[in-house]
């Protein structure tokens, strides 16, 4: 989930001011809370012995799920902050589950970043009290889904891209096109999967994008209601043939193993899994590009750890750890630091700016035009989730 | 005469309180009741009704923050919004299914539980009924959805038959919440025929009533009440099921789903109100349909 | 029907539940016609007798004939027998006229007949203005009744009545007793009437049979029943006797065996005179129970013996405490009752 303006990466400047004002203006509409989330710390006090992270599945790995996978006793004995970790599926659910203030950290995609930033969930981060900050890509550091004018929100963490997964007994060459599960879905009528999210709906956008130029469509979370429409029809037809949606991962790992899933969207890491189990499926990045994530770590505005919570924010960034956790995820790392300690950097085209040309980071949609137009009004996030819910009927 | 040296029971204050709630019935009441109503009224009603105005304010679409103005947008968008009605249907047609197969399965196994076995195997047999309840929802729902897949205990067992498993579906969701839901069919059907005397069953017998005649005069009358009261259980947790669906569902969605979608993912609070309004007025309207057969008694 | 062949014959009918034998080997006739009654304590087999006639249980041996045929492995619903429940199991759903017509609905009659031939049946036991009723609206005795019409609509060849006025208070269960007798003889139907209340046996019954211990102690008419004990248990069972065990009727009797004596054939005299051509013993009152139709006395006899005496009440009481005045006991040779020539624990009073 998670989408890094695309435009960002070619007008950051541009993307980033149309950001900041559609937040603003948003925070300006609410009548209850909409605030900046108060001010940074300006220097770290005791650790408070203890630390809630909200993560997407892979990112806190204790050993719990795999002995050989741990980067959170290291830093648990190095600090003496006892971590706690709650999953989530969906952007939507993080937002959710911030709202109810039980957590210090969240790993943010760049569909809620902002839409935390602007309820005022998470505070402004003073990344001069992380020192790891400074080995990070420039290329994401003060990007539109991680900061807002200039003042940064969060750490980045690493950036990935939403694949095709197919059955390598059902597709003995591997597909190159997202035709698979639009157009020619009819074929495996059944056993197509889908990302059970509206921000789903960008895919199908990209898509469109290569195969209906004359839609005019420049970014996928910048549609107008045209634009969406022609989305929502691909998408209904695609229904037709889907067997089920997937929001929890290990619900797609036990739908490809066991043969009731053979093509659909799918993560690296869930073909990290299905590998090591032995079952016949592959991955590959489609020519018409693919939507994928930028990550950010963000502090709770109202964290009672925040210490810990600064020290973990260090702890992800620093080369070892987050080679380890973004190695595990499949995704790239947020340093070239964090690739010494990864033999894999190159599969991920970590640092390459071409690769990520192709990768529209998840962002949440908003009424004013990602993409520059100013004659329309794009369609939002709530009218997606409706457009969603009638797509799945 | 022994009395004297019976020692008289000493004053404390416990003793004291004791007499006192004795001889104050509505003291005695309204201590014993104090505490659960507060839990009733606090968790329970103010939650609902907390639900209902919910319904009626809007969602700022970006900040996800609730806005608290009165509006009817989201009771008439669920009223005729052409997803909620095909949704509402569907999820009627489930649980009416559900509820039909649970009955079916159940009356035989009450009649023989209550009936017809030992009471050492009607221990047995409760026992039985009741062991899946000790297991968690969850792992039921995944257990069944290993049953159902291509690969699962189904297929094999049916393919030789040339039948093949029904897949992720509505078909697998009807199995699963009928599985789910039956121990909670079977156990008042259960309780209801144990009511009915055994004598009632000979009587019958004995003014020349065969088998069909007795189930269908004197059994089935005698227990619809309790048939009814398992029923709201099959029905009622049917309608509001939104696992279940999206384990073995397919790409099926539900009310629940529904709901839950507009809680978790579009984080539109006042719409999931006014769609879990939507089970609540149909549970109602049984509940008002079956009042007058005494199936509430049996609840 | 056939007049010559008995209504019910039971041959070597046995019952055994696991270890527990309640019927053991046992040989009846009954007449067509007769009123018959199952008499013992609970757990004798009685009932057991009664529900393996109406085929609710099926014997572990033996069979069961109904006017000659053999109708042993027939269910319920076949046999030409009905039955009034000890709880009277009517259907708590229906009105009493439904109750009534059930076993007419079940033989397939419409509507209207059954209703009509329910109503006569109610009106015969006076409660043809109740038939709108639910059964839990009635009192116990209109319950009875409408059993009663039930069992009896469907003109059954034997009616079977598990202690059918058991549940009743001591008025209405007189009242009852007179009028089933007055319904089995306009019916003419054979009863086999289940009771442990051995005067409610005795009042109604052609014939008597006493069951103990899965067993017929002892079958007869309720006079040989109440004159003629032939053991022991049916003596202190049916009535309340004075028992003699072999040494006291030795001494006391001058009698070899074991005998009986009742206590209403029992007289006492307190100004120590004997009479002639009876058996008199003097003894202790030890205690005197004033029964408004008389009075019952317990006398220890000088030589240890307890024995209960029932006096008329038709004269004057001496004063108001008896206990300890010196009386003679006295009976008739003739009222003395062997009882054959088991061995008896114990005596008793």
């Amino acid at each position: 989930m998670k989408r890094t303006t695309h435009t960002a990466r070619r007008g950051a400047t541009v993307g980033l001011a149309i950001a900041s004002i559609a937040m603003l203006t948003a925070c300006g509409t609410t009548s209850g809370g909409g605030s900046d989330g108060g001010e940074a710390a300006t220097e770290l006090g005791e650790m408070e012995g203890q630390v809630s992270l909200l993560a997407w599945p892979g990112y806190v790995e204790d050993g719990s799920n795999d002995p050989a996978v741990d980067w959170v006793t290291p830093f648990e004995e190095d600090t003496g902050c006892e971590v706690t970790t709650k999953t989530f599926g969906t952007s939507d659910e993080a937002l959710n589950l911030m709202k109810t203030g039980d957590y210090d950290v969240v790993s943010a995609s760049g569909d809620a970043s902002l839409r935390l930033v602007a309820a005022g969930d998470v505070a402004p981060v003073n990344t001069d009290l992380i020192p790891n900050y400074e080995n990070i890509y420039p290329f994401l550091k003060d990007q539109a889904w991680n900061s807002v004018d200039g003042v940064a929100y969060g750490v980045p963490h690493g950036y990935g891209a939403n694949l095709l997964m197919y059955n390598t007994e059902v597709f003995p060459t591997a597909p190159t096109s997202w035709d698979v599960v639009f157009d020619g879905s009819s074929e495996y009528a059944g056993q197509v999967t889908a990302y059970d999210s509206p921000i789903y709906i960008a895919d199908a956008a990209v898509y469109l994008m290569a195969h209906n130029p004359e839609l005019g469509i420049e970014n996928p979370y910048s549609l107008d209601e045209e634009q969406l429409a022609a989305a929502v029809d691909l998408l209904k037809q695609q229904r037709e043939n889907i067997g089920e949606y997937w929001s929890d991962y290990l619900k797609e790992i036990q739908a490809f193993t066991t043969g009731d899933t053979v093509v659909g969207t799918s993560w690296q890491v869930i073909e990290n899994v299905l590998e090591s189990e032995g079952v016949a499926t592959d991955v590959v990045l489609p020519e018409e590009g693919t939507t994928g994530w930028s990550d950010t770590w963000m502090i709770a505005s109202e964290s009672k750890n925040p210490n810990c919570a600064y020290a973990w924010l260090d702890y992800i960034a620093s080369p070892e750890a987050n080679a380890a956790a973004t190695s595990y995820f499949g995704e790239a790392p947020s340093s070239d630091e964090a690739c010494e300690y990864r033999e894999d950097c190159e599969a991920y085209h970590a640092g390459d700016a071409d690769y990520a040309s192709q990768i529209w980071y998840w962002s949440t949609p908003i009424e004013k035009c990602l993409d520059g137009r100013t004659d329309v009004q794009c369609t939002d996030y709530a009218a997606w989730t409706e457009a969603w819910q009638e797509i799945k009927g | 005469m022994t009395h004297a040296t019976v020692p008289r029971p000493r004053e404390t204050p416990a003793r004291r309180v004791s007499v006192f709630l004795s001889t104050h019935p509505r003291a005695r009441l309204g201590l014993l009741l104090s505490a659960p109503l507060f839990w009733l009224g606090i968790v329970y009603i103010v939650a609902l009704v907390l639900l209902l105005v919910t319904a009626f304010w809007s969602v700022d679409s970006f900040t996800g923050e609730i806005t608290q103005e009165w509006t009817l947008d989201n009771i008439v968008t669920v009223i005729t919004g052409s997803l909620y009605q095909t949704v509402t249907l569907r999820t009627l047609g489930v649980a009416l299914a559900v509820t039909l197969i649970d009955v079916a399965l159940a009356l035989p196994i009450a009649f023989f539980m209550a009936k017809v076995a030992t009471p050492r195997m009607q221990r047995i047999l409760v026992i039985a009924v009741l062991t899946p309840l000790w297991a968690s929802y969850l792992v039921k729902a995944y257990a069944w959805r290993s049953v159902l897949s291509q690969d699962g205990i189904l297929e094999w067992l049916l393919a030789p038959f040339g039948g093949s498993t029904p897949g992720y579906g509505l078909p697998a969701t009807i199995i699963t919440l009928s599985y789910l839901w039956l121990p909670y069919v079977i156990l008042p059907i259960y309780a209801g025929l144990e009511r009915v005397p055994d004598s009632l069953l000979e009587a019958s017998s004995d003014l020349g009533g065969r088998t069909w005649p007795t189930l269908r005069l004197v059994v089935f009358p005698l227990v619809l009440p309790a048939i009814i009261a398992g029923t709201i259980f099959s029905f009622a947790l049917s309608l509001g099921d939104y696992i279940t669906v999206n384990i073995v569902g397919g790409a099926n969605q539900m009310l629940g789903n529904l709901v839950y979608t507009n809680v978790g993912a579009a984080n539109n609070l006042p719409l999931a109100s006014a769609i879990a309004l939507i089970p609540i007025v149909i549970i109602f309207g049984y509940l008002f349909l079956v009042r007058r057969t005494g199936a509430l008694d049996n609840l | 029907m056939t007049e010559t062949q008995p209504a019910i014959r039971l041959t070597a009918l046995t019952k055994e539940f696991g270890a527990v034998t309640a019927v053991d080997h046992v040989d009846l006739e009954i007449a067509a016609g007769e009123f018959f009654s199952m008499l013992g304590p609970s757990g004798s087999g009685k009932t057991t007798v009664l529900r393996l006639i109406a085929g609710f249980e099926q014997p572990s041996g033996g069979t069961v004939e109904l006017f000659g045929q053999d109708v042993t492995k027939r269910a319920p619903f076949d046999r030409d027998v009905n039955t009034v429940f000890q709880d009277y199991a009517l259907f708590p759903h229906m009105s009493v006229l439904d109750n009534v017509a059930y076993g007419l609905r079940v033989r397939g009659l419409g509507r209207k007949e059954r209703n009509e031939r329910a109503l006569r049946a109610l009106a015969s036991v006076r409660l043809e203005q109740m038939a709108g009723r639910k059964p839990s609206q009635l009192s116990g005795g209109q319950r009875q009744r409408v059993a009663l019409a039930r069992a009896t609509v469907v003109q059954p060849k034997v009616l079977l009545l598990d202690e059918p006025l058991g549940a009743l208070d001591l008025k209405l269960r007189e009242q009852m007793q007179v009028e089933l007798k007055q319904i089995q003889r306009e019916l003419g139907i054979t009863f086999i009437f289940v009771t442990h209340d051995q005067e409610e046996a005795l009042t109604l019954s052609d014939r008597i049979a006493v069951f103990n211990d899965g067993r017929i102690e002892q079958l007869g008419t309720p006079a040989e029943l109440y004159e003629r004990p032939r053991s022991r248990f049916v003596a202190d069972f049916v009535g309340t006797s004075n028992l003699f065990d072999a040494d006291r009727s030795r001494t006391i009797l001058g009698r070899e065996g074991h005998h009986s004596v009742r206590p209403e054939k029992m007289t006492v005299t307190r100004d120590g005179l004997r009479q002639q051509g009876v058996v008199d013993v003097p003894g202790t009152v030890v205690e005197a129970i004033y029964l408004g139709s008389g009075v019952r006395l317990v006398v220890d006899l000088d030589d240890g013996t307890r024995v209960t005496v029932l006096e008329q009440n038709d004269r004057g009481r001496q004063h108001d405490d008896e206990r300890g005045d010196r009386v003679v006991v006295s009976w008739h040779d003739d009222d003395v009752v062997p009882l054959g020539i088991e061995v008896l624990p114990g005596i008793s009073g």
